[in-house]
Order: structure tokens, then C-alpha cells, then sequence
């Protein structure tokens, strides 16, 4: 049952996202780059046939020729700049960033035992790029930078994306949609692929603005410019909205009524969450939680929440501990498992268990051994200070 | 990870877009450059007057053969990320799994929010645990504060074979640590006495006799037959490895002191011996969740629920270390014992909950036990308190 060896799977559960982050990031890069040389050199491409064109039909004038072939320089010398600029300065350091963690994840593949030194270091290290994660994610990011900075795991951690996010979240706290917007359109086809209508719900939140302004011109232009186009999948809302331009914030009612509510913000903060974190393989959850779940119902006991049996090494024992451990199920046992309260040790056929004849209290045949050596063959039980000669103790057989 | 670091490699010998990364194509810098270049020859040659419709009929080649060595390129590029991202999916088959929002209720963040405080002070991270204090307005106990402190001052100090300020601790709580039997404050002494006696000049030798004299003294009444050890194997120093006292040249003696300063340390604050966090994120991120989540995945397809809601449905593997409670399971009825239902033992010391031992019971009150040929009475069996 004592599985010391390190269960590279489960380790690995958690770690996708930290391997694909860097991965998104880079192919973000190099779509950046495909736009750029497209959009350059598909200038040029028309500016050389074009001067071909002229010059087969003789219309060539050496001074536009000149001014045409600058023009191209220039495209081509701006291009090979960009991407350069690119490569060293997003590039480059992304696909570093992509090795680092390939690497930090081989190292812990190459552990066999969970009670190596290396793999306590490993954990240590997981430990803080999941408390960097929880941080992040709960708006901490001075801790984040401080962790990371002290434990040199800059590359190691996206504080990067949670500032961007936060970023883009507290601007929709305070009710703009703009940074939101930019964010949709440079990840538009992603979207579009997950059928994600963060978009729509964003514009929809804008026209609602607009009608709760009472700017009604400036709403149905509005319409028409950027909610029309959703027809097809969102006609419901869009319909609903439109009634909006007949009520007001305080005549509205129902359906309408909901669309005026303020709340309607936290919901689109949330809408947009779950999208980044979808787009970037992010869970939902913070990683820390998903481990202490299972790291709590591993362990949960009912003993852990009796004043009697409580032991302060259990980490469910600790007060706020057991207060999370409330939200995970207990643990499971199928066979027994006698721990002395003495010296913690796992009693077995070696180190039996020997109770007190009285009172039925049990403690290893150890500790017991050792207590009756100091006191003349005396041993005295530490909870009920019943007190007896060791040959007085009862062996005890758990099968 | 190997296959996708060799991928890597790949994808970054393409990207790096100088000319000595080899791909099918020239690398884009290199295209650029010498399509630069025919740009200014056609730029010389409009200058000359030598540029005629071939001069431009070439140049516009030329952009498409750019332009096709390009994307050729990144087309190569892209394959290679394709196939970066290939081998990432085989690494990483399975996805986390999607939970309803843990632990977001006020009093669980607060409770989350002292136990990461708690944890940065007691892994020593004091900066980082005033950054977070003040940026969550977590309620952390200053005094707690004061005991970490004092314990990350010890424990450097005896990192750096200094046990003084753990002397001095240890002299002070010497009630409790005799209430635990703990061999602390004997330890860190005999620590020091063979430190003296294997130091490589041999003059120490009557320094560690002198250290002995005055400091074994108080714990001869418990330690009697240590401290003999101790004295005797003088003889044989400085080359203990070489005697019958071989194991006291371990250096294990020393580095064990580091530990079991610690938990005495905290123990005597009521807190663990082991990073708290650290035992429950191992044990969730060494295989717990993925255990969880294999069980869970198990009852769904058989279309069952969890027999008991609150309890999971499989075992989770703990280390000797990680069990910190007696669990009694019936070996008649495979239930756990509970406080109705406690474990009893029967006079010839075998162990069964009270249930199974009132089933089993005859007329009379006699029992027969189940795994022995013995026979008592049911009123004789001793309730077992682990």
C-alpha cells in the first residue's frame, strides 16, 4: 500500500497547461508573423506585376519606376525589421520559455522516488508555481512577482496573461467594454471556432448602455453596425433588446428589466474568464484547489473532527484545513491501520499493538518497551494515567 | 517529455531564421535579403537607363519566387508546430477536470487565505508572507509570527553546526520535552561532544571529555547506556568507522537534528511536524486526483452512484508518514468502526466491532471467536480505544 514510487501520471494530470500556455503563446507569434508578411509582401507582389505591366506596355516612366521601387524597399526592409524584431523579442524568449517547462517536467519523470530529495525540491517548486496561480487568480499579484522572483521561476509561471486579464477585467468592472472588444478580435477565429459569443454579449452590453442613455439614434446605428450580423444565432436577444429602445431602465419589466440590470457586468467578467481560460487551456479552477481536493479527501477522517482522537500532525486537524476539508468527501479505507499515539508509527506483527488492561487504550509494543525501561517495568498511559506493570499489558491481534 | 523536446529542437532550428538553420527552404531573412538585393539592382539599372521590360518582367519573378520561398518556409514551420503540438496531445491525454467552484465561500477563502500566510512563514518566507499579508488583509497572529522567526534564526544556526540557540530553546522547554520523551536536548549535546572528539586535531579529545563531564551529567538517570556508548568509543577515535561504534560516526546524527528541532518546535506552538500544504498538494498532485477522477469515470459508465455520497469510492494509497489516525475496519463486517460501534477484544485478544460481536454471541453470552478456537463471554471483550 506504501507507494513510495512516483506516480509520473498523476503528476502529469496537472501539468498540460503549463506545457501549452507557452505553446498558445507561440503560435499567437507566429500568426502574427504570417499576417505580416502576407500583408507586405502581398503589397509588393502587386507593385512588381504592376511596374512589369507598365514597362510590357511601354508605359513605364523611370521616375514612378523609382518611386515604386523605394516604395518596395522600403515594404521588404520594414518586413525583414518586423520579423526580426518578432523572433528576438516574442519569439525567441516563448519558445526558451517552452523548453524551461518541457525540461522542469523531464526532470520529475526521471524521479523514481517520492522520498528523493530531488522530488521534495520538485514539489516545493510545483507548490509555488500553484500558490503563484491562486494568487494571480485572486488578484494577488504582488505576492505572484514575489514568489516568482524570489524563486527565480519568472519563466515558470504566466503572470504576464493574469495581468493582461486582470487588466481586461477591471475594466469591465468599471463598465468598458473597449479592452474586452480588442481582446475578442485578435482572438476572433478562436472563437468563432468554440462558438464563443463573448463578442456578441459584449456589443449587446453596449448597445444596452446606449438605450439606458436614452441616445436612441446612436443605439439603432449602433444596432445595425454590430448586432445585426449575429442574427442568425442570437435573433432571441437581439429582438428582446430592441424593445429596449421603447423602455426605459424603470419601465422595463421581465426579460427586459434583466437586460437594464448592472449585474449583467459581473456575468460578462465572468463570461470573459471562462473564455481566456478556455482559449489558453487554463482550468477553470485554480490548480491549487483541484490538488487540495484530492489531497484532502485523501486524508479526511471523521477522527480528524473529535476533539479526542485529533492529532496536530493531520493536516484536516488544523482548523482552517478542516474547514475546507468540509467541501470534499471522506476517505476510504478497506483494511485497518493502528497508529500509536505515542510515536506515530504504523503498528504490525513486529511492533504489536499491547492495551492497557483496564481501560482498553492501545499503544505499540515500542513505546510501551521504552516507558517500562525508565520506570522499573512501570508504564502509565498518557490519556487515562492508568497505571500498570508491563507484564499486565494485553497483546492485541488486529488481522 | 522526450519526444517533445525533440520537437522542440526542430521547431526551434526552424524558427531562428538565421542562415545556418537548415530547413527545406531558405530561411526568410535570407530571402528578404536577396530580394533586396534585385530591388536595388533594378534600382541601379532604372539609374543607368539600362532597365528595359525584361529588367521588370525579372524583378516580378523575382517577388514571386520571394514570396513562394517564404511561405514555403513558414508553411515548414507551421508543419513543425503541428507536430509540436502532436506530441504534446500524446503526452497529455487526459484533461483536468472541470469542479464547481471549491472553497469560494468568504469563511473558506479566509480560512485558504490564513493557511497560505501561515504557510510562506513557516518555510521561512517572511517577505513574501508580508507582501501577501498586506495585499489579502489576512488576520495572522503576530506572535506566530515572532515563533517562526525564531525558529528560521535556529535552524540556520544549526545548518551552520551552531547549536547554541537550539540549547538554549531546548533548556527552556525542558518540562515538555521530557513530557514527550523527547531526546532533543541530548541529542544537540552529543551532537557536539562528537563533533569535538572527531574534529581532525586531536587535542579536542580532552576538550570533548571536558564537554562531556559537564553536560552529560543531567542526563545520566535516562540516557545511562548512551552516554557509556559514548564515553567508551573515545578509544577508538578519531576512526569510529573502523569500531564497534561505527553507526555514532553517521553523519545522519547531526543532519537528523535539523528535523527533529523543528517538530519538537511545533509541536510544542500545537502545530504539525510537516508542512501542511506540502502533504496535502502532494498527495493530490502525486496521483489522488487522478485516482479520483478514474473512480469517478468507473461509476459513471456502470450508470452507479457513490454507495456513500460523502465518502470516496476507492482507496487512496498513503505513506506510513501521511497516517495520522487509527482506522479499525471489522475483519467480520469490513466496517469501520465508529463511536456506536466501537472495536471490542475478546479475551484471547482478537479484535471485532461490537455488532459483529453481538451477532456472533450464543445463548449465555459466549462467543466463539472467529479466528482462534477460544470462547469467552461477551461481557468479558474490553473496548479499544487506539
Amino acid at each position: 500500500m506504501a507507494a513510495t514510487t512516483l506516480n509520473v501520471d498523476g503528476v502529469m494530470l496537472f501539468e498540460q497547461p503549463f506545457a501549452r500556455v507557452p505553446y498558445e503563446n507561440y503560435r499567437k507569434v507566429f500568426r502574427t508573423s504570417q499576417k505580416n508578411i502576407e500583408k507586405e509582401l502581398g503589397a509588393i507582389q502587386t507593385a512588381a506585376s504592376e511596374l512589369a505591366r507598365k514597362a510590357r506596355s511601354g508605359a513605364a516612366n523611370p521616375e514612378d519606376a523609382l518611386r515604386s521601387i523605394d516604395a518596395m524597399m522600403k515594404r521588404a526592409e520594414g518586413l525583414k525589421k518586423k520579423l526580426n524584431d518578432l523572433q528576438t523579442n516574442s519569439g525567441a524568449p516563448t519558445l526558451q520559455v517552452i523548453r524551461e517547462r518541457l525540461q522542469h517536467l523531464a526532470a520529475v519523470e526521471d524521479i523514481e522516488s517520492v522520498r528523493s530529495p530531488e522530488f521534495a525540491r520538485w514539489a516545493d517548486t510545483r507548490l509555488d508555481r500553484w500558490l503563484i496561480d491562486w494568487t494571480l487568480r485572486h488578484g494577488r499579484e504582488k505576492t505572484a512577482r514575489r514568489i516568482a522572483a524570489q524563486k527565480g521561476i519568472g519563466t515558470l509561471v504566466d503572470i504576464e496573461l493574469f495581468s493582461d486579464i486582470r487588466r481586461i477585467e477591471d475594466a469591465l468592472s468599471r463598465h468598458s467594454c473597449t479592452e474586452a472588444l480588442a481582446w475578442c478580435s485578435e482572438n476572433k477565429a478562436a472563437l468563432r471556432k468554440v462558438k464563443n459569443p463573448l463578442e456578441f454579449e459584449l456589443r449587446l452590453q453596449e448597445f444596452i448602455e446606449l438605450t439606458r442613455a436614452r441616445k436612441l439614434m446612436d443605439a439603432i446605428t449602433y444596432q445595425k453596425k454590430y448586432l445585426i450580423q449575429w442574427q442568425e444565432s442570437q435573433a432571441v436577444q437581439i429582438n428582446q433588446a430592441s424593445a429596449l429602445l421603447a423602455y426605459t431602465p424603470i419601465s422595463a419589466f421581465g426579460p427586459y428589466k434583466r437586460l437594464y440590470d448592472l449585474s449583467r457586468w459581473q456575468t460578462l467578467i465572468q463570461s470573459f474568464r471562462v473564455a481566456i481560460y478556455n482559449l489558453s487551456t487554463l482550468p477553470t479552477e485554480p490548480l491549487l484547489h483541484l490538488a487540495m481536493y484530492a489531497g484532502l479527501a485523501s486524508l479526511k477522517l471523521p477522527a480528524c473532527y473529535n476533539q479526542e482522537t485529533t492529532n496536530i500532525d493531520c493536516p484536516i486537524c488544523d482548523p482552517d484545513l478542516g474547514k475546507l476539508a468540509t467541501e470534499v468527501p471522506f476517505s476510504h479505507h478497506v483494511n485497518s491501520t493502528i497508529v500509536c499515539r505515542i510515536t506515530g508509527k504504523i503498528m504490525d506483527s513486529d511492533n504489536f499493538p499491547m492495551a492497557f488492561p483496564e481501560h482498553g487504550t492501545v499503544y505499540s509494543r515500542e513505546a510501551l518497551e521504552d516507558m517500562a525501561s525508565r520506570n522499573e517495568g512501570q508504564v502509565t498511559c498518557p490519556r487515562t494515567k492508568e497505571t500498570c506493570h508491563f507484564a499486565d499489558l494485553r497483546k492485541v491481534y488486529i488481522s | 517529455m522526450d519526444a517533445s523536446l525533440k520537437e522542440l529542437a526542430k521547431l526551434e532550428k526552424l524558427a531562428s531564421n538565421s542562415s545556418s538553420s537548415k530547413g527545406k527552404s531558405p530561411c526568410i531573412t535570407d530571402s528578404l535579403d536577396s530580394l533586396i538585393r534585385s530591388l536595388r539592382d533594378t534600382r541601379e539599372s532604372i539609374q543607368t537607363g539600362a532597365a528595359n521590360e525584361t529588367t521588370f518582367s525579372g524583378l516580378s519573378q523575382k517577388v514571386d519566387s520571394t514570396k513562394k520561398d517564404i511561405d514555403d518556409r513558414q508553411k515548414e514551420i507551421y508543419n513543425s508546430l503541428a507536430k509540436f503540438g502532436k506530441a504534446l496531445d500524446k503526452r497529455f491525454t487526459t484533461p483536468l477536470p472541470s469542479y464547481q467552484p471549491l472553497f469560494s465561500s468568504p469563511e473558506a477563502v479566509a480560512a485558504l487565505e490564513r493557511t497560505i500566510a501561515r504557510h510562506f512563514l513557516r518555510t521561512g518566507q517572511f517577505e513574501t508572507a508580508e507582501t501577501f499579508i498586506s495585499e489579502s488583509g489576512v488576520n495572522v497572529d503576530p506572535t506566530m509570527r515572532s515563533h517562526f522567526l525564531d525558529l528560521h534564526r535556529i535552524v540556520t544556526a544549526l545548518k551552520a553546526q551552531d547549536i547554541a540557540p537550539a540549547l538554549e530553546w531546548a533548556a527552556c522547554n525542558r518540562a515538555f520535552l521530557e513530557s514527550r520523551s523527547s531526546p532533543l536536548e541530548f541529542h544537540l549535546h552529543r551532537s557536539q561532544y562528537l563533533r569535538l572528539l572527531l574534529s581532525p586535531h586531536p587535542s579536542n579529545v580532552s576538550e570533548a571529555l571536558n564537554y562531556a563531564k559537564t553536560n552529560f551529567k543531567l542526563f545520566y538517570p535516562r540516557y545511562a547506556a548512551d552516554i557509556n556508548k559514548l564515553m567508551n568509543c573515545m578509544t577508538y577515535a578519531p576512526r569510529l568507522q573502523l569500531s564497534p561504534y561505527a553507526d555514532l560516526a553517521s553523519p545522519a546524527l547531526h543532519y537528523d537534528l535539523e528535523p527533529m528541532f523543528a517538530k519538537e518546535f511545533c509541536a510544542n506552538l500545537g502545530m504539525s511536524r510537516q508542512v501542511p500544504l506540502r502533504v496535502v498538494g502532494d498527495l493530490g498532485g502525486g496521483g489522488a486526483l487522478a485516482r479520483i477522477e478514474k473512480g469517478r469515470k468507473v461509476m459513471r459508465e456502470r450508470k452507479s452512484e457513490w454507495s456513500q455520497a460523502d465518502e470516496l469510492p476507492i482507496e487512496i494509497p498513503l505513506l506510513p508518514e501521511n497516517r495520522y489516525h487509527s482506522i479499525f475496519a471489522c475483519p467480520v463486517s469490513k466496517e469501520q468502526s465508529t463511536d456506536t460501534n466501537p472495536p471490542m477484544m475478546m479475551s484471547c485478544g482478537h479484535v471485532i466491532t461490537k455488532d459483529s460481536l453481538q451477532k456472533l454471541s450464543k445463548p449465555g453470552g459466549r462467543v466463539k471467536c472467529p479466528y482462534c478456537p477460544n470462547e469467552s463471554q461477551v461481557s468479558a471483550a474490553l473496548r479499544m480505544q487506539f
